[in-house]
Protein backbone atom coordinates (compact mmCIF):
# COMPACT_ATOMS: atom_id res chain seq x y z
CA UNK A 1 0.00 0.00 0.00
CA UNK A 2 2.79 2.33 1.00
CA UNK A 3 4.60 1.44 -2.20
CA UNK A 4 1.47 2.11 -4.22
CA UNK A 5 1.08 5.56 -2.69
CA UNK A 6 4.69 6.40 -3.39
CA UNK A 7 4.38 5.29 -7.01
CA UNK A 8 1.20 7.30 -7.55
CA UNK A 9 2.80 10.39 -5.99
CA UNK A 10 5.86 10.02 -8.18
CA UNK A 11 3.76 9.70 -11.30
CA UNK A 12 1.59 12.64 -10.32
CA UNK A 13 4.76 14.61 -9.71
CA UNK A 14 6.05 13.78 -13.13
CA UNK A 15 2.86 14.77 -14.87
CA UNK A 16 2.48 18.07 -13.06
CA UNK A 17 6.03 19.13 -13.82
CA UNK A 18 6.76 18.90 -17.34
CA UNK A 19 4.10 19.94 -19.69
CA UNK A 20 5.51 23.32 -20.49
CA UNK A 21 7.71 25.08 -22.99
CA UNK A 22 10.56 27.28 -21.85
CA UNK A 23 11.18 30.48 -23.82
CA UNK A 24 14.62 31.85 -23.09
CA UNK A 25 17.77 33.48 -24.42
CA UNK A 26 17.60 36.85 -26.18
CA UNK A 27 14.21 37.75 -24.69
CA UNK A 28 13.10 40.55 -22.39
CA UNK A 29 10.83 38.23 -20.41
CA UNK A 30 11.72 34.55 -20.13
CA UNK A 31 8.57 32.45 -20.14
CA UNK A 32 7.45 29.01 -19.10
CA UNK A 33 4.31 28.35 -21.09
CA UNK A 34 1.85 25.73 -19.92
CA UNK A 35 -1.05 24.24 -21.83
CA UNK A 36 -3.38 26.71 -20.09
CA UNK A 37 -1.15 29.64 -21.06
CA UNK A 38 -1.30 28.62 -24.71
CA UNK A 39 -5.09 28.24 -24.61
CA UNK A 40 -5.37 31.81 -23.25
CA UNK A 41 -3.29 33.32 -26.05
CA UNK A 42 -4.52 34.31 -29.54
CA UNK A 43 -4.99 31.05 -31.44
CA UNK A 44 -3.81 30.14 -34.92
CA UNK A 45 -4.15 27.16 -37.21
CA UNK A 46 -1.88 25.36 -39.65
CA UNK A 47 -2.06 22.27 -41.77
CA UNK A 48 0.46 19.45 -42.05
CA UNK A 49 0.44 16.07 -43.72
CA UNK A 50 1.13 12.82 -41.89
CA UNK A 51 3.40 10.01 -43.12
CA UNK A 52 0.68 8.82 -45.48
CA UNK A 53 0.25 12.27 -46.98
CA UNK A 54 -3.11 12.90 -45.31
CA UNK A 55 -3.51 16.55 -44.27
CA UNK A 56 -4.48 17.37 -40.68
CA UNK A 57 -5.58 20.66 -39.12
CA UNK A 58 -3.50 21.72 -36.16
CA UNK A 59 -4.19 24.57 -33.81
CA UNK A 60 -2.04 26.38 -31.32
CA UNK A 61 -0.25 29.68 -31.01
CA UNK A 62 1.82 31.41 -33.67
CA UNK A 63 5.47 31.67 -32.72
CA UNK A 64 5.21 35.39 -33.46
CA UNK A 65 2.66 35.72 -30.62
CA UNK A 66 4.99 33.88 -28.27
CA UNK A 67 7.83 36.14 -29.37
CA UNK A 68 5.72 39.24 -28.73
CA UNK A 69 4.90 38.02 -25.22
CA UNK A 70 8.55 37.21 -24.47
CA UNK A 71 9.92 40.44 -25.97
CA UNK A 72 11.83 39.06 -28.92
CA UNK A 73 12.99 41.50 -31.62
CA UNK A 74 10.34 41.24 -34.34
CA UNK A 75 8.84 43.47 -37.06
CA UNK A 76 10.55 46.85 -37.22
CA UNK A 77 13.11 45.73 -34.67
CA UNK A 78 14.19 42.85 -36.86
CA UNK A 79 16.99 44.67 -38.63
CA UNK A 80 20.73 45.20 -38.31
CA UNK A 81 22.40 42.81 -35.94
CA UNK A 82 19.05 41.32 -34.94
CA UNK A 83 19.00 39.59 -38.31
CA UNK A 84 21.82 37.43 -36.95
CA UNK A 85 19.48 35.97 -34.35
CA UNK A 86 18.05 32.49 -34.57
CA UNK A 87 15.57 30.30 -32.78
CA UNK A 88 16.86 26.96 -31.45
CA UNK A 89 13.99 24.55 -30.85
CA UNK A 90 14.73 21.63 -28.52
CA UNK A 91 12.45 18.62 -28.14
CA UNK A 92 12.12 16.09 -25.35
CA UNK A 93 14.24 13.56 -27.24
CA UNK A 94 16.92 16.26 -27.62
CA UNK A 95 16.21 16.67 -31.32
CA UNK A 96 17.01 20.24 -32.29
CA UNK A 97 16.20 22.48 -35.25
CA UNK A 98 16.85 26.15 -35.94
CA UNK A 99 15.10 28.99 -37.75
CA UNK A 100 16.48 32.43 -38.43
CA UNK A 101 14.16 34.98 -36.86
CA UNK A 102 13.44 36.42 -40.30
CA UNK A 103 11.96 33.07 -41.36
CA UNK A 104 9.31 33.48 -38.68
CA UNK A 105 8.53 37.15 -38.96
CA UNK A 106 5.37 38.52 -40.59
CA UNK A 107 7.30 41.46 -42.08
CA UNK A 108 9.36 38.91 -44.05
CA UNK A 109 6.94 36.09 -44.77
CA UNK A 110 3.26 35.24 -44.78
CA UNK A 111 3.95 31.75 -43.49
CA UNK A 112 2.74 31.29 -39.92
CA UNK A 113 4.63 28.70 -37.89
CA UNK A 114 2.70 27.56 -34.84
CA UNK A 115 3.37 25.79 -31.59
CA UNK A 116 0.49 23.35 -31.83
CA UNK A 117 -1.30 21.75 -28.90
CA UNK A 118 -4.29 20.29 -30.78
CA UNK A 119 -4.97 18.31 -33.92
CA UNK A 120 -8.51 18.18 -35.32
CA UNK A 121 -9.63 19.84 -32.08
CA UNK A 122 -8.12 17.19 -29.82
CA UNK A 123 -4.93 17.07 -27.75
CA UNK A 124 -1.94 15.76 -29.67
CA UNK A 125 -1.37 12.01 -29.45
CA UNK A 126 1.18 10.52 -27.07
CA UNK A 127 4.63 10.68 -28.53
CA UNK A 128 4.12 13.94 -30.38
CA UNK A 129 2.49 16.14 -27.74
CA UNK A 130 1.68 17.99 -25.70
CA UNK A 131 3.35 20.61 -27.91
CA UNK A 132 4.79 20.33 -31.38
CA UNK A 133 5.84 22.68 -34.11
CA UNK A 134 3.93 22.93 -37.37
CA UNK A 135 5.79 24.60 -40.22
CA UNK A 136 3.45 24.92 -43.20
CA UNK A 137 4.67 24.55 -46.73
CA UNK A 138 7.93 22.69 -46.22
CA UNK A 139 8.76 19.77 -48.52
CA UNK A 140 10.22 17.77 -45.64
CA UNK A 141 8.46 17.59 -42.30
CA UNK A 142 11.72 17.51 -40.36
CA UNK A 143 11.07 20.80 -38.57
CA UNK A 144 7.54 19.82 -37.53
CA UNK A 145 9.19 18.52 -34.41
CA UNK A 146 7.50 16.67 -31.57
CA UNK A 147 7.32 17.32 -27.85
CA UNK A 148 8.87 20.76 -27.92
CA UNK A 149 10.36 21.67 -24.54
CA UNK A 150 12.38 24.78 -25.28
CA UNK A 151 12.43 27.78 -27.60
CA UNK A 152 15.73 29.55 -27.21
CA UNK A 153 16.53 32.79 -29.05
CA UNK A 154 20.24 33.21 -29.68
CA UNK A 155 22.73 35.34 -31.50
CA UNK A 156 25.01 33.81 -34.11
CA UNK A 157 28.28 34.85 -32.58
CA UNK A 158 30.93 34.02 -35.16
CA UNK B 1 33.01 14.27 -57.06
CA UNK B 2 31.37 13.34 -53.77
CA UNK B 3 34.55 11.70 -52.56
CA UNK B 4 36.90 14.42 -53.74
CA UNK B 5 34.99 16.94 -51.69
CA UNK B 6 35.51 14.92 -48.53
CA UNK B 7 39.19 14.38 -49.18
CA UNK B 8 39.64 18.11 -49.47
CA UNK B 9 37.88 18.75 -46.18
CA UNK B 10 39.95 16.19 -44.35
CA UNK B 11 43.21 17.72 -45.48
CA UNK B 12 41.95 21.18 -44.64
CA UNK B 13 40.83 20.11 -41.19
CA UNK B 14 44.14 18.47 -40.47
CA UNK B 15 46.00 21.58 -41.49
CA UNK B 16 43.81 23.86 -39.44
CA UNK B 17 43.76 21.77 -36.30
CA UNK B 18 47.46 21.02 -36.24
CA UNK B 19 48.28 24.67 -36.60
CA UNK B 20 46.74 25.23 -33.20
CA UNK B 21 43.33 26.50 -34.22
CA UNK B 22 40.44 24.92 -32.44
CA UNK B 23 37.09 24.72 -34.11
CA UNK B 24 34.48 26.52 -32.10
CA UNK B 25 31.63 24.23 -31.23
CA UNK B 26 28.03 24.68 -30.23
CA UNK B 27 27.24 25.94 -26.79
CA UNK B 28 28.48 28.88 -24.86
CA UNK B 29 32.12 27.95 -24.62
CA UNK B 30 34.32 28.84 -27.52
CA UNK B 31 37.76 27.75 -28.66
CA UNK B 32 39.94 26.47 -25.90
CA UNK B 33 43.21 25.60 -27.52
CA UNK B 34 44.85 28.90 -26.78
CA UNK B 35 48.51 28.44 -27.40
CA UNK B 36 51.05 28.79 -24.66
CA UNK B 37 53.89 30.77 -26.07
CA UNK B 38 57.07 29.70 -24.38
CA UNK B 39 56.62 27.60 -21.24
CA UNK B 40 53.69 25.58 -19.99
CA UNK B 41 51.88 22.65 -21.46
CA UNK B 42 51.66 22.18 -25.23
CA UNK B 43 48.27 22.39 -26.94
CA UNK B 44 47.14 18.91 -28.01
CA UNK B 45 46.76 18.64 -31.79
CA UNK B 46 43.25 17.28 -32.23
CA UNK B 47 42.72 15.58 -35.58
CA UNK B 48 39.44 14.41 -36.97
CA UNK B 49 37.73 14.28 -40.33
CA UNK B 50 35.91 17.40 -41.49
CA UNK B 51 32.81 15.29 -42.10
CA UNK B 52 32.43 14.85 -38.31
CA UNK B 53 31.75 18.57 -38.04
CA UNK B 54 32.90 20.92 -35.33
CA UNK B 55 30.06 20.76 -32.86
CA UNK B 56 32.56 19.67 -30.25
CA UNK B 57 32.25 19.77 -26.48
CA UNK B 58 35.46 21.42 -25.33
CA UNK B 59 35.76 23.29 -22.04
CA UNK B 60 37.30 26.70 -21.71
CA UNK B 61 38.54 25.86 -18.21
CA UNK B 62 40.19 22.63 -19.32
CA UNK B 63 42.02 23.06 -22.63
CA UNK B 64 43.47 19.91 -24.14
CA UNK B 65 47.23 19.69 -23.74
CA UNK B 66 49.73 17.00 -24.61
CA UNK B 67 50.72 16.77 -20.94
CA UNK B 68 47.15 16.75 -19.67
CA UNK B 69 46.14 13.98 -22.07
CA UNK B 70 49.23 11.97 -21.12
CA UNK B 71 48.36 12.28 -17.43
CA UNK B 72 44.76 11.36 -18.15
CA UNK B 73 45.91 8.21 -19.87
CA UNK B 74 47.89 7.13 -16.79
CA UNK B 75 44.92 7.90 -14.58
CA UNK B 76 42.52 5.99 -16.84
CA UNK B 77 44.53 2.85 -16.15
CA UNK B 78 45.26 3.64 -12.47
CA UNK B 79 43.77 1.17 -10.01
CA UNK B 80 44.65 3.32 -7.03
CA UNK B 81 41.70 5.49 -7.99
CA UNK B 82 39.52 2.79 -6.44
CA UNK B 83 39.04 2.24 -2.75
CA UNK B 84 40.82 -1.13 -2.58
CA UNK B 85 43.18 -0.49 -5.53
CA UNK B 86 41.56 -3.17 -7.70
CA UNK B 87 39.57 -1.26 -10.31
CA UNK B 88 40.53 1.40 -12.85
CA UNK B 89 38.38 3.12 -15.47
CA UNK B 90 39.84 0.66 -17.95
CA UNK B 91 38.28 -2.26 -16.09
CA UNK B 92 34.83 -1.42 -17.43
CA UNK B 93 36.15 0.43 -20.51
CA UNK B 94 38.59 -1.90 -22.29
CA UNK B 95 40.19 -0.65 -25.47
CA UNK B 96 39.91 -3.98 -27.30
CA UNK B 97 36.12 -3.82 -26.81
CA UNK B 98 35.87 -0.19 -27.92
CA UNK B 99 36.04 0.72 -24.24
CA UNK B 100 33.27 -1.52 -22.97
CA UNK B 101 33.63 -4.66 -20.85
CA UNK B 102 31.52 -7.38 -22.42
CA UNK B 103 29.21 -7.60 -19.41
CA UNK B 104 25.54 -6.72 -19.08
CA UNK B 105 26.38 -4.91 -15.84
CA UNK B 106 29.86 -4.08 -14.66
CA UNK B 107 31.40 -5.00 -11.34
CA UNK B 108 32.62 -2.31 -8.98
CA UNK B 109 35.54 -2.56 -6.55
CA UNK B 110 33.34 -4.46 -4.09
CA UNK B 111 31.92 -6.86 -6.66
CA UNK B 112 28.52 -5.17 -6.70
CA UNK B 113 26.94 -4.76 -10.13
CA UNK B 114 26.32 -1.37 -11.71
CA UNK B 115 22.77 -0.37 -12.58
CA UNK B 116 23.39 0.01 -16.30
CA UNK B 117 25.58 -1.32 -19.09
CA UNK B 118 29.05 0.16 -19.45
CA UNK B 119 29.06 2.67 -22.32
CA UNK B 120 31.50 2.69 -25.20
CA UNK B 121 33.95 5.60 -25.06
CA UNK B 122 34.10 6.66 -28.67
CA UNK B 123 34.02 10.12 -30.19
CA UNK B 124 33.05 11.67 -26.87
CA UNK B 125 34.30 15.00 -28.18
CA UNK B 126 30.93 15.33 -29.93
CA UNK B 127 28.83 14.23 -26.95
CA UNK B 128 27.21 16.99 -24.95
CA UNK B 129 25.23 14.97 -22.42
CA UNK B 130 26.60 11.90 -20.72
CA UNK B 131 25.32 8.59 -19.33
CA UNK B 132 22.41 6.56 -20.65
CA UNK B 133 20.08 9.28 -19.38
CA UNK B 134 22.14 12.35 -20.32
CA UNK B 135 22.28 13.62 -16.78
CA UNK B 136 25.52 15.65 -16.96
CA UNK B 137 26.93 18.03 -19.53
CA UNK B 138 30.68 17.40 -19.41
CA UNK B 139 33.18 14.59 -19.16
CA UNK B 140 34.56 16.29 -16.07
CA UNK B 141 31.22 15.89 -14.30
CA UNK B 142 30.81 12.41 -15.73
CA UNK B 143 34.13 11.15 -14.38
CA UNK B 144 33.26 12.10 -10.82
CA UNK B 145 30.35 9.66 -10.76
CA UNK B 146 32.11 6.29 -11.24
CA UNK B 147 35.13 7.51 -9.27
CA UNK B 148 33.11 8.33 -6.18
CA UNK B 149 30.12 5.99 -6.51
CA UNK B 150 29.87 3.79 -3.42
CA UNK B 151 29.97 0.60 -5.48
CA UNK B 152 31.99 1.51 -8.57
CA UNK B 153 35.37 2.88 -7.49
CA UNK B 154 34.20 3.97 -4.06
CA UNK B 155 36.68 6.70 -3.23
CA UNK B 156 36.42 10.45 -2.76
CA UNK B 157 38.38 12.63 -5.17
CA UNK B 158 40.41 13.87 -2.22
CA UNK B 159 41.11 10.27 -1.21
CA UNK B 160 42.38 9.54 -4.71
CA UNK B 161 44.54 12.68 -4.72
CA UNK B 162 46.01 11.71 -1.32
CA UNK B 163 47.06 8.31 -2.67
CA UNK B 164 48.70 9.69 -5.81
CA UNK B 165 50.39 12.58 -4.02
CA UNK B 166 52.84 10.17 -2.46
CA UNK B 167 54.06 9.07 -5.89
CA UNK B 168 56.76 11.38 -7.27
CA UNK B 169 56.01 10.27 -10.83
CA UNK B 170 52.44 11.52 -10.52
CA UNK B 171 53.57 14.75 -8.88
CA UNK B 172 55.72 15.39 -11.93
CA UNK B 173 52.95 14.47 -14.37
CA UNK B 174 50.44 16.74 -12.62
CA UNK B 175 52.91 19.62 -12.50
CA UNK B 176 53.67 19.23 -16.21
CA UNK B 177 49.99 19.17 -17.09
CA UNK B 178 48.60 21.85 -14.81
CA UNK B 179 51.56 23.74 -13.33
CA UNK B 180 52.99 23.94 -9.82
CA UNK B 181 56.15 22.67 -8.23
CA UNK B 182 56.18 18.90 -7.89
CA UNK B 183 59.06 18.87 -5.41
CA UNK B 184 58.57 22.12 -3.52
CA UNK B 185 56.35 20.94 -0.73
CA UNK B 186 53.29 21.81 -2.78
CA UNK B 187 52.18 18.25 -3.29
CA UNK B 188 48.72 19.19 -2.11
CA UNK B 189 48.35 21.89 -4.72
CA UNK B 190 49.85 19.90 -7.57
CA UNK B 191 47.82 16.72 -7.18
CA UNK B 192 44.14 17.51 -6.65
CA UNK B 193 40.84 15.81 -7.22
CA UNK B 194 39.80 18.49 -9.67
CA UNK B 195 42.93 17.91 -11.74
CA UNK B 196 42.37 14.15 -11.73
CA UNK B 197 38.96 14.70 -13.25
CA UNK B 198 40.21 17.27 -15.74
CA UNK B 199 43.02 15.04 -16.97
CA UNK B 200 40.69 12.06 -17.38
CA UNK B 201 38.30 14.23 -19.39
CA UNK B 202 41.15 15.42 -21.61
CA UNK B 203 42.26 11.89 -22.36
CA UNK B 204 38.72 10.78 -23.10
CA UNK B 205 38.23 13.63 -25.56
CA UNK B 206 41.06 12.22 -27.66
CA UNK B 207 39.37 8.82 -28.10
CA UNK B 208 38.42 9.48 -31.70
CA UNK B 209 37.38 6.65 -33.98
CA UNK B 210 37.50 7.64 -37.65
CA UNK B 211 39.19 4.80 -39.50
CA UNK B 212 36.50 2.15 -39.83
CA UNK B 213 35.83 0.65 -43.27
CA UNK B 214 32.85 2.97 -43.34
CA UNK B 215 35.18 5.98 -42.98
CA UNK B 216 37.39 4.66 -45.73
CA UNK B 217 34.29 4.30 -47.87
CA UNK B 218 33.34 7.92 -47.17
CA UNK B 219 36.85 8.99 -48.08
CA UNK B 220 36.73 6.97 -51.28
CA UNK B 221 39.41 4.48 -50.17
CA UNK B 222 37.17 1.45 -49.80
CA UNK B 223 34.49 -0.08 -51.99
CA UNK B 224 31.60 -1.59 -50.07
CA UNK B 225 30.71 -5.19 -50.92
CA UNK B 226 27.30 -5.70 -52.49
CA UNK B 227 25.93 -6.89 -49.15
CA UNK B 228 27.43 -3.95 -47.21
CA UNK B 229 26.02 -1.56 -49.79
CA UNK B 230 22.53 -3.03 -49.48
CA UNK B 231 22.94 -2.86 -45.71
CA UNK B 232 23.89 0.81 -45.91
CA UNK B 233 20.83 1.52 -48.04
CA UNK B 234 18.62 -0.23 -45.50
CA UNK B 235 20.31 1.51 -42.56
CA UNK B 236 19.88 5.01 -43.94
CA UNK B 237 16.77 4.19 -45.94
CA UNK B 238 13.79 1.93 -45.39
CA UNK B 239 14.89 0.36 -42.10
CA UNK B 240 15.17 3.87 -40.68
CA UNK B 241 18.14 3.15 -38.37
CA UNK B 242 19.83 6.35 -39.48
CA UNK B 243 17.02 8.45 -38.06
CA UNK B 244 18.44 7.94 -34.59
CA UNK B 245 21.95 6.75 -35.45
CA UNK B 246 22.53 9.05 -38.38
CA UNK B 247 25.32 10.96 -40.02
CA UNK B 248 28.95 9.95 -40.53
CA UNK B 249 29.44 9.71 -36.77
CA UNK B 250 26.58 7.19 -36.68
CA UNK B 251 25.36 9.18 -33.73
CA UNK B 252 22.64 11.72 -33.06
CA UNK B 253 22.42 12.83 -29.49
CA UNK B 254 18.81 11.93 -28.87
CA UNK B 255 16.81 9.89 -26.38
CA UNK B 256 14.23 7.32 -27.33
CA UNK B 257 12.09 4.57 -25.95
CA UNK B 258 12.95 1.93 -28.51
CA UNK B 259 10.21 -0.46 -27.53
CA UNK B 260 12.13 -2.83 -25.28
CA UNK B 261 9.37 -3.13 -22.68
CA UNK B 262 5.75 -2.39 -21.97
CA UNK B 263 6.52 -1.85 -18.30
CA UNK B 264 9.77 -0.15 -17.38
CA UNK B 265 12.07 -1.55 -14.73
CA UNK B 266 14.32 1.43 -15.29
CA UNK B 267 12.54 4.68 -16.05
CA UNK B 268 15.61 6.06 -17.84
CA UNK B 269 15.66 9.72 -18.77
CA UNK B 270 12.56 10.42 -16.71
CA UNK B 271 14.76 10.13 -13.63
CA UNK B 272 16.60 13.21 -14.88
CA UNK B 273 13.78 15.29 -16.34
CA UNK B 274 10.93 14.14 -14.03
CA UNK B 275 8.77 14.08 -17.14
CA UNK B 276 6.24 11.30 -17.64
CA UNK B 277 6.90 11.21 -21.37
CA UNK B 278 10.55 10.41 -20.76
CA UNK B 279 9.84 7.14 -19.00
CA UNK B 280 11.68 4.27 -20.62
CA UNK B 281 13.66 6.65 -22.78
CA UNK B 282 17.43 6.21 -23.12
CA UNK B 283 20.26 7.64 -25.16
CA UNK B 284 20.49 6.38 -28.71
CA UNK B 285 24.15 5.45 -28.65
CA UNK B 286 26.80 5.67 -31.31
CA UNK B 287 26.98 2.51 -33.38
CA UNK B 288 30.65 2.94 -34.14
CA UNK B 289 32.42 -0.28 -33.22
CA UNK B 290 29.06 -1.80 -32.35
CA UNK B 291 30.39 -5.23 -33.34
CA UNK B 292 32.69 -5.01 -30.31
CA UNK B 293 30.37 -3.61 -27.67
CA UNK B 294 28.03 -6.51 -26.84
CA UNK B 295 25.91 -7.00 -24.86
CA UNK B 296 23.52 -4.31 -26.02
CA UNK B 297 20.98 -1.84 -24.58
CA UNK B 298 21.08 -0.04 -21.23
CA UNK B 299 20.66 -3.34 -19.43
CA UNK B 300 22.74 -5.49 -21.73
CA UNK B 301 19.76 -7.70 -22.51
CA UNK B 302 20.82 -8.64 -26.05
CA UNK B 303 23.97 -10.70 -26.38
CA UNK B 304 24.47 -10.28 -30.12
CA UNK B 305 23.73 -7.94 -32.99
CA UNK B 306 21.36 -10.41 -34.70
CA UNK B 307 19.28 -10.29 -31.50
CA UNK B 308 19.22 -6.49 -31.71
CA UNK B 309 18.14 -6.60 -35.34
CA UNK B 310 15.47 -9.15 -34.42
CA UNK B 311 14.19 -6.74 -31.77
CA UNK B 312 13.63 -3.96 -34.30
CA UNK B 313 12.37 -6.42 -36.84
CA UNK B 314 9.85 -8.29 -34.77
CA UNK B 315 9.62 -7.36 -31.12
CA UNK B 316 9.14 -3.61 -30.65
CA UNK B 317 6.69 -3.25 -27.76
CA UNK B 318 3.93 -0.66 -27.54
CA UNK B 319 3.82 1.82 -24.69
CA UNK B 320 2.78 5.42 -24.07
CA UNK B 321 6.30 6.68 -24.53
CA UNK B 322 7.38 4.57 -27.50
CA UNK B 323 9.38 6.74 -29.89
CA UNK B 324 7.25 8.23 -32.69
CA UNK B 325 9.95 6.98 -35.06
CA UNK B 326 8.90 3.46 -34.13
CA UNK B 327 5.15 4.00 -34.53
CA UNK B 328 3.01 3.90 -37.62
CA UNK B 329 0.25 6.46 -38.25
CA UNK B 330 -2.19 4.32 -36.27
CA UNK B 331 0.26 4.59 -33.35
CA UNK B 332 1.12 0.87 -33.54
CA UNK B 333 4.72 -0.28 -33.10
CA UNK B 334 6.56 -0.52 -36.38
CA UNK B 335 8.10 -3.89 -37.07
CA UNK B 336 10.59 -3.77 -39.91
CA UNK B 337 9.73 -7.05 -41.58
CA UNK B 338 13.21 -7.59 -42.99
CA UNK B 339 14.00 -10.82 -44.80
CA UNK B 340 16.82 -13.10 -43.68
CA UNK B 341 19.03 -11.73 -46.46
CA UNK B 342 18.25 -8.14 -45.51
CA UNK B 343 19.14 -8.86 -41.90
CA UNK B 344 22.48 -10.24 -43.05
CA UNK B 345 23.05 -7.17 -45.21
CA UNK B 346 22.31 -4.87 -42.30
CA UNK B 347 24.73 -6.83 -40.14
CA UNK B 348 27.38 -6.60 -42.86
CA UNK B 349 26.97 -2.82 -42.86
CA UNK B 350 27.20 -2.65 -39.06
CA UNK B 351 30.47 -4.54 -39.29
CA UNK B 352 31.90 -1.81 -41.52
CA UNK B 353 31.70 0.46 -38.47
CA UNK B 354 34.42 -1.52 -36.68
CA UNK B 355 37.59 0.52 -36.38
CA UNK B 356 40.54 -1.76 -35.72
CA UNK B 357 42.92 1.21 -35.80
CA UNK B 358 41.03 2.70 -32.85
CA UNK B 359 41.08 -0.42 -30.71
CA UNK B 360 44.80 -0.98 -31.26
CA UNK B 361 45.91 2.65 -31.20
CA UNK B 362 48.94 2.77 -28.87
CA UNK B 363 47.99 6.29 -27.77
CA UNK B 364 44.99 4.82 -25.96
CA UNK B 365 46.59 1.71 -24.45
CA UNK B 366 47.89 1.22 -20.92
CA UNK B 367 51.00 3.36 -20.48
CA UNK B 368 54.13 2.17 -18.72
CA UNK B 369 55.83 4.40 -16.22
Amino acid sequence: MKFFVVVVCCMAGMVSYGQSVKVSGEVLTPLTLTAADLMAMPRATATAKDKQGTPHDFSGVALSEIFAKAGVTTGKQLRGENLAKYLLVTCADNYQVVFSLAELDSSFTDRVVILADQVEGKPLPAGTGPFRLIVPGEKKPARNCFQVVSLSIRFAKD
Amino acid sequence: MFFFRYIFFIVAAGAIVSSGFAPSGGGASGPTQSGSAGSGPTPYPLKYPAYFGNRVNLREDNPLTVEGVALGRYLFYEKRLSRNNTVSCSGCHQQARAFTDGRAFSLGFDGVQTRRNSMSLTNLLWVRQFFWDGRVGSLEEQAVVPLTDAHEMGQTLEGSADKLRGDARYRRLFAAAFGGDSEGGQGGKVVTGERIVKALAQFERTLISSDARYDRYIRGDYQLTASERRGLDLFFGSAGCGRCHGGPKIFNETYHNNGLDRVFKDSGRAMVTKMAYDRGRFRSVTLRNVELTAPYMHDGRFGSLPEVIDHYNEHVEASNTLSPSLRDTAQRPIRLGLTAVEKKDLLAFLHTLTDSTFITDPRFSEPKF
